[in-house]
C-alpha cells in the first residue's frame, strides 16, 4: 500500500465501524498517519474520536475495516498487542503508580537490574529534555512531569505510533511551549503522533494534517495550514437544529439565582451570572472549563472564596447573615433556599441505588414532609406515587430498588427528590447523559414543565446540540471562567465552538 | 555501569525503603518514648530487657510484613491471628506424635500457605471485599483450631522445639534472629524481586500493571498466599515460647498488625507504603506494651493505649503532609 506521494504510510486505518447498543460510534471511519508527522484528530464530543483511539489501542475490537502497520494488516485483540507493535495512547488519566519511583514506573513490568533500569530512564529523560531524578515516586512529580514519564514509558517500549488525548488540557503555557519541542524531536526521530485537542489555536503550532470526525463519520481531511473558522463549520454540520422546547421563554420573571464575581477553591474565578423564573439557562463549555466546579460552588458543596451567591433572595454566600456560614454557601443552605442539584454522577451523587424509589423520592424532603420528625410511612408514600405519577416514571412499584431502573427513570427519581423538597431553582449537570434517546425527550419535557410552572433550571451539557434545543439562553466556559453569554437568536453549535475553543 | 551524571543524584533507595523517604509519624513517637520509658521505668533501658522487647516484637513483625504487603494492595487480612492459632496447633499436634521438627514446620507452613491462598482467591478470583472474605476465613481457622483441640491446649510436645527457641547465638535470642532473617528477606529480597512493587502498583494503578503485561491476579493472590505462609511460619515461635499449641494463642493479632502496618506510615489508598516504616511501628508497639508493663499499667489500658497510638500516629502523619 502506498499514498500519492508513493510511501508506505506508517498506519493505515480503513473502513473501521464500530456499534454499541443504540449509537453508530463509528461508521466506515478512516484514517492514515505518515512517518514522522502530527496528526492532529478533531471533533465535538461523541464524534468518535476516543472510540476510533481504543480501536486502535487494542481495547475495543470492530465490527468492520482494517488496521495496517507499515503496509501489513494487523490484529490488535488487546492493549499488549497494540503495545508490542508500537502504538501507545497516553490518556489524560495516566497509567502510571504513584507510589512507585519513576523508573519503576518506566519500566512496570519489564523489569532489569536497579542500575540498568536508571540509568536508561535517566538516558530517555535527557533525551526528552528534562532533569527529572529517577528516584522520585511519581506522586510527587506534577502534572507536567508526570507526563513526561508517560512519554518515556512509551518511548522504552519503541512506540512507533504516539497517540496523546488533550495533552495539554492540564499545562500551564510554559509547559505547553516545552511539550511542542518535544513533540517537534520526536517527530524528527520519525514517531508519528495522533494528537487529540479541542484547542484550535494549537494546529498552527504544531499539526501537519487534520482529520475531522462528525457523528463517527469522516468528513475531512486536510493539510495544514487550514482555516480554523471552515475548521468549526466541519465539526458542526450543516444540521438541521432540532429544538426540544414546546415554546421558549419570551417574558421572564424575577431573578431566582444571582451569582456575582465568584470564586471558589477549586479555581473558579470571577463568574456572574442570573437565571430568572420561567428559563433554562444553559452552561457550556469543554470538559474541564469549570463548569461542573461553578455549578458546585453555586450549590455550596465547595468552597467560595469570594463573590455572591444569592438564590430567591436569599444570601446563601458571600456575606455574612442570613447563610449562617459565615457566608461560605453550604448545600444545606442552598436546598432550603430551594436550590435543587441533578448531578451528573446521579448513581453516586444522586440515588441511593439500593433503596427504593420511595426512600429516594422523600429523601430530600423529609424536613419539609415531617416538620415534628416522625415519620409517617403512609404520607411518605402518597408523595411518592403522586412524583411518580406526575413524572411518569415507569416501575412496578414505589418499592422497587432505584438500581433496577432504566437511566432514563433514575434521573427523573433524582428530579422527584428535589420536587419533594419543595425546589424551584434546579441545576442540572449533563442531565441525559448515559440515557436513550427516548428517555431524553421525556426529560427535556421534565424540564420545559418545570419552568412553564415558573421554576428556574441552570443545564450544563456537553451536547451541542441539546444546549441549542433546550436552553432559552447560555453562558460558555473556558478556563473556569464565563467567556461569553449568547441570547436565543445567536444560541448555535458554532457559536459555543467559537467561545468554547477560545477562537474568536 | 556508567558513573552518575552531573547533577544527577543517584541514591540508592527504593520505593519501599524505610527511614530514607518517608519518616512514618511513628518514628517521632518512637524516641520520645523510649526517653520518657528510660527515665521512669524501672530496668527499661537494660540489655535483657531490650532484648526482651524485640523477643516480644518478634512475632507481630513476621505478620506485619506480610500484612504491609496486604494493605498496599487496598486489602486486609484479618484472618492472620487465627491462621496462626490453628498452625500453632497443628505443629504442636504433630510434635506430640514425635513426627519430628521438620514435619511440623512443614505442615504449619502447608496450612497457613492453604489459608493465604484461599483468601486470594476469594478476594481476586471471586471479587469479594477483602474486610469480608478474611473475616470468613477467621472464623474458619478459629473453629477448626477448636475442633481439633476440643478446646484444650496441646501439651506434651517434647524439648526439641522448646531447646531451640531458648538458643542465644551471639548472646542474641532465636526469635530475633528469626524475625530479622523475615525483615532483611522482605526488605531486600522482596523488594529486588519487583514483589513489592507489584503489590504496589495493585494498589496504586492496576489497570497500569495489567496495561504493562504483568499477571497483577497471580501478584495479588500471592500477597495473600504470603501473609498465609508467614502465619505459618510464625506458629513456629508462638509454639516455641509457650511450649504448647493452644487454640486462641494468637487471637486478635491481625489488629496489632495492622495498627502496627499503619503507625508505620502505610496507607489503604494508592499503594503507599513502607516494610522500613512498619519495623518502626512494630518497635513502637512493644516499646509501649513494655514500657507501661514496667510501670505497671493494667493490660486493659494498654489496649486503649494502642488505640491512643494509632491515632496520635495518624495525626502526626496528616500534618506532615501539609
Amino acid at each position: 500500500m502506498s499514498d500519492v506521494n508513493g510511501v508506505t504510510p506508517l498506519l493505515e486505518m480503513r473502513g473501521i465501524s464500530k456499534s454499541f447498543p443504540g449509537v453508530r460510534a463509528l461508521d466506515d471511519v478512516s484514517l492514515t498517519v505518515r512517518a514522522g508527522e502530527v496528526h492532529f484528530l478533531l471533533g465535538q464530543n461523541g464524534a468518535g474520536k476516543s472510540t476510533l483511539m481504543r480501536v486502535l489501542c487494542g481495547a475495543h475490537q470492530p465490527e468492520a475495516g482494517e488496521i495496517r502497520l507499515d503496509g501489513e494488516a494487523v490484529r490488535l485483540h488487546s492493549p499488549a498487542d497494540a503495545r508490542r507493535l508500537g502504538v501507545a495512547v497516553i490518556f489524560q488519566e495516566f497509567s502510571l503508580v504513584p507510589y512507585l519511583d519513576v523508573a519503576q514506573n518506566v519500566f512496570l513490568g519489564r523489569e532489569t537490574g536497579r542500575r540498568c533500569m536508571h540509568a536508561e530512564a535517566r538516558r530517555l529523560l535527557q533525551t526528552l529534555g528534562v532533569d527529572i531524578d529517577t528516584t522520585t515516586l511519581v506522586h510527587e512529580l506534577g502534572i507536567a512531569q508526570q507526563q513526561v514519564v508517560e512519554i518515556a514509558k512509551a518511548l522504552s517500549q519503541n512506540a512507533r505510533i504516539l497517540v496523546m488525548d488533550e495533552p495539554t488540557a492540564a499545562l500551564s503555557d510554559h509547559e505547553i511551549d516545552r511539550l511542542f519541542t518535544r513533540i517537534r524531536a520526536l517527530k524528527a526521530d520519525g514517531v508519528a503522533i495522533i494528537y487529540i485537542s479541542h484547542r484550535l489555536q494549537e494546529i498552527a503550532a504544531i499539526a501537519d494534517r487534520v482529520t475531522v470526525l462528525r457523528d463517527g463519520k469522516n468528513v475531512a481531511n486536510l493539510e495544514n495550514p487550514v482555516n480554523l473558522e471552515h475548521l468549526v463549520h466541519l465539526m458542526v454540520g450543516r444540521r438541521v437544529e432540532t429544538t426540544y422546547r414546546q415554546r421558549f421563554c419570551e417574558r421572564p420573571g424575577g431573578v431566582m439565582l444571582d451569582v456575582r464575581d465568584l470564586a471558589s477553591d477549586t479555581g473558579v474565578a470571577s463568574a456572574s451570572l442570573t437565571v430568572r423564573a420561567g428559563e433554562v439557562v444553559g452552561l457550556a463549555g469543554l470538559v474541564g472549563a469549570g463548569r461542573t466546579e461553578l455549578a458546585r460552588a453555586i450549590f455550596g458543596a465547595d468552597r467560595v472564596t469570594s463573590g455572591s451567591v444569592t438564590v430567591n433572595g436569599r444570601i446563601l454566600a458571600g456575606q455574612a447573615g442570613q447563610a449562617g456560614w459565615a457566608g461560605r454557601g453550604s448545600p444545606v443552605a442552598a436546598v432550603r433556599a430551594g436550590m435543587g442539584l441533578v448531578p451528573e454522577n446521579r448513581k453516586t451523587e444522586g440515588l441511593a441505588l439500593n433503596r427504593s424509589v420511595e426512600d429516594n423520592i422523600v429523601l430530600a424532603g423529609l424536613r419539609r414532609l415531617f416538620p415534628k420528625g416522625w415519620y409517617f410511612a403512609r404520607a411518605a408514600a402518597t408523595v411518592a406515587h403522586d412524583i411518580v405519577a406526575r413524572l411518569r416514571i415507569a416501575t412496578p412499584s414505589i418499592a422497587r430498588p432505584a438500581r433496577l431502573l432504566s437511566g432514563g427513570n433514575q434521573q427523573k427519581v433524582v428530579i422527584g427528590k428535589w420536587f419533594t423538597a419543595g425546589s424551584r431553582f434546579f441545576i442540572f449537570d449533563e442531565p441525559t447523559r448515559g440515557i436513550d434517546v427516548g428517555a431524553k425527550a421525556e426529560i427535556y419535557g421534565v424540564i420545559e414543565t418545570l419552568v412553564s410552572e415558573g421554576a428556574a433550571v441552570l443545564m450544563i451539557s456537553s451536547e451541542l446540540p441539546e444546549m441549542v434545543a433546550v436552553c432559552d439562553r447560555a453562558y460558555v466556559m473556558r478556563d473556569k471562567r464565563i467567556v461569553g453569554e449568547l441570547g436565543r437568536a445567536e444560541l448555535s453549535e458554532a457559536n459555543i465552538l467559537r467561545l468554547a475553543m477560545h477562537h474568536e | 555501569m556508567s558513573s552518575p551524571p552531573k547533577g544527577g543524584h543517584y541514591r540508592s533507595t527504593s520505593v519501599v525503603s524505610g527511614f530514607s523517604r518517608t519518616v512514618p509519624g511513628a518514628a517521632y513517637l518512637l524516641a520520645p518514648l523510649v526517653v520518657v520509658f528510660a527515665i521512669f521505668g524501672h530496668g527499661f533501658a537494660t540489655l535483657p530487657n531490650l532484648l526482651n522487647i524485640g523477643v516480644q516484637s518478634s512475632i507481630l513483625l513476621l505478620l506485619s510484613l506480610p500484612m504491609t504487603l496486604v494493605i498496599m494492595t487496598e486489602g486486609i487480612d484479618l484472618s492472620m491471628g487465627a491462621v496462626l492459632s490453628l498452625c500453632g496447633v497443628v505443629m504442636a499436634t504433630l510434635l506430640t506424635k514425635e513426627k519430628g521438627l521438620a514435619a511440623g514446620l512443614l505442615a504449619a507452613l502447608g496450612v497457613g500457605t492453604a489459608f493465604g491462598v484461599a483468601n486470594g482467591v476469594l478476594v481476586v478470583g471471586l471479587g469479594l471485599p477483602p474486610f469480608v472474605a478474611t473475616l470468613g476465613t477467621l472464623g474458619i481457622a478459629q473453629g477448626v483450631a477448636l475442633v481439633l483441640t476440643g478446646g484444650q491446649s496441646v501439651v506434651g510436645i517434647g524439648d526439641t522445639l522448646p531447646a531451640l527457641y531458648a538458643r542465644e547465638p551471639l548472646g542474641v535470642p532465636f526469635a530475633i534472629w528469626s524475625a530479622t532473617a523475615a525483615f532483611v528477606v522482605f526488605r531486600f529480597a522482596l523488594t529486588r524481586t519487583r514483589f513489592v512493587s507489584y503489590a504496589s502498583a495493585i494498589g496504586g494503578n492496576r489497570e497500569a500493571l495489567v496495561l504493562a503485561g504483568v499477571p497483577a491476579n497471580l501478584y495479588h493472590v500471592a500477597v495473600y498466599a504470603l501473609g498465609g505462609f508467614m502465619a505459618g511460619a510464625a506458629a513456629l515461635l508462638l509454639t516455641g515460647r509457650i511450649s504448647s499449641g493452644h487454640p486462641t494463642a494468637a487471637i486478635g493479632m491481625e489488629f496489632d498488625a495492622v495498627a502496627a502496618v499503619i503507625v508505620g506510615g502505610t496507607s489503604f489508598e494508592r499503594g503507599k507504603g513502607s516494610l522500613g516504616g512498619t519495623l518502626v511501628g512494630v518497635l513502637t508497639i512493644g516499646v509501649l506494651k513494655n514500657g507501661l508493663n514496667l510501670l505497671d499499667v493494667s493490660s486493659s489500658l494498654q489496649v486503649a493505649s494502642i488505640g491512643v497510638l494509632v491515632v496520635v500516629a495518624l495525626v502526626i502523619d496528616s500534618v506532615l503532609k501539609r
